[in-house]
């Protein structure tokens, strides 16, 4: 610290004149802080706005983006009616084409419907009713006696993969 | 609990008002009324940090907060001032003693740094502070803080100089 810094400093120092706190000051000075503290609040108050109506606009949008994904959940569903009614007549095979073979690979469901006979098979008696729906889950379940009375409905539900079974039974219908 | 914290705060605003103002008008090159906006600004921003500061170091804190507002308001370019109609009084030139003839000719002469070279020489001449707080309170590396006050002493040297340079 060469002299001039050192004068610098002396003068820095001793220019300084004592001013009192006085009670204007205070007055100021808490004002200010009261000013403060309110548009603190308030801006708290408008973050915690914000915050809930994002939140309820969340809420609102989500049940509908919900159910715009389950229609496709759904839509296995009706591959399953037209197995079902099978035996009752031909008609039913319309509806199966509408069910787009990309859905075909869900109709494991449908077997369980109306062929529950066959995955639980051996001691359910609805077996015998639901015979024509049998193939689907003949291919699957395989050794279950009810698929016997199915013959008939065979010849309909010609494909033997389970899978796949679907997809062709699906191009045959629409013939 | 509230009455607590507001005698201690106020405590402390009234002991250390003089020599924070005195901070302040030389981090403002000499203006008193910004000085005292300032000083005002920090002291509030104290309040809200006080349960936290109370019990270490306010008067660092507060001198943090008191350089980084004089450098955000010397990039202003307005200050709010309004004209009146009527000029306040002023000082006779006459009843200048030497102790404020020599404090205008240091204010003026800060008045023409920059606000960091301002704030680095006024806490490392006036606070007397290490290089290293006086580089934490700029919010810059060491080097920098050292660059700022040596700059500054040199501009301040080349201006006092010039200012007590005889005529002729």
């Amino acid at each position: 610290m060469d002299d001039f810094e050192r004068d610098l400093s002396r003068l820095m120092r001793d220019t300084q004149q004592h001013t009192p706190y006085e009670p204007e000051h205070r007055q100021r000075l808490h004002a200010g802080i009261r000013s403060r503290r309110r548009s603190r609040l308030l801006w708290k108050a408008g973050g915690s706005a914000v915050a809930v109506a994002g939140l309820s606009v969340g809420l609102a949008l989500l049940p509908s983006m919900l159910t715009r994904a389950q229609p496709a959940d759904h839509r296995p569903q009706p591959t399953t009616s037209p197995t079902t009614s099978p035996d009752g007549t031909p008609t039913t095979a319309p509806p199966a084409p509408s069910t787009t073979p990309t859905e075909q690979p869900e109709t494991t469901l449908p077997a369980t419907m109306t062929g529950g006979v066959t995955p639980s098979g051996p001691t359910s008696e609805p077996a015998p009713d639901p015979t024509p729906t049998a193939t689907a889950s003949e291919s699957r379940s395989g050794t279950t006696p009810p698929a016997t009375p199915p013959p008939s409905p065979t010849r309909t539900t010609a494909p033997p993969s389970p899978v796949d079974s679907e997809e062709p039974s699906a191009s045959v219908y629409p013939e | 609990m509230e009455q607590v914290r507001a005698d201690g705060f106020d405590e402390f605003a009234a002991a250390r008002w003089s020599a924070l103002l005195h901070v302040a008008r030389l981090l403002t090159g000499g203006d008193r009324q910004r000085a005292e906006d300032l000083v005002q600004e920090a002291l509030v921003k104290l309040w809200f940090a006080w349960p936290k500061v109370a019990e270490q170091a306010p008067e660092a804190y507060v001198r943090t907060v008191l350089v980084r507002l004089a450098a955000r308001s010397a990039r202003r370019r307005w200050w709010g001032e309004r004209p009146v109609e009527q000029l306040p009084d002023r000082a006779d030139p006459g009843d200048m003693s030497s102790a404020v003839a020599e404090r205008s000719r240091l204010e003026a002469a800060l008045a023409l740094l920059s606000p960091k070279q301002r704030a680095a020489v006024v806490l490392r001449y006036y606070e007397d502070l290490p290089e290293s707080q006086v580089a934490q309170a700029l919010g810059c590396p060491v080097g920098t803080a050292r660059s700022h006050a040596s700059r500054g002493v040199a501009r301040l040297r080349q201006i006092l100089s010039d200012a007590v340079r005889p005529v002729g």
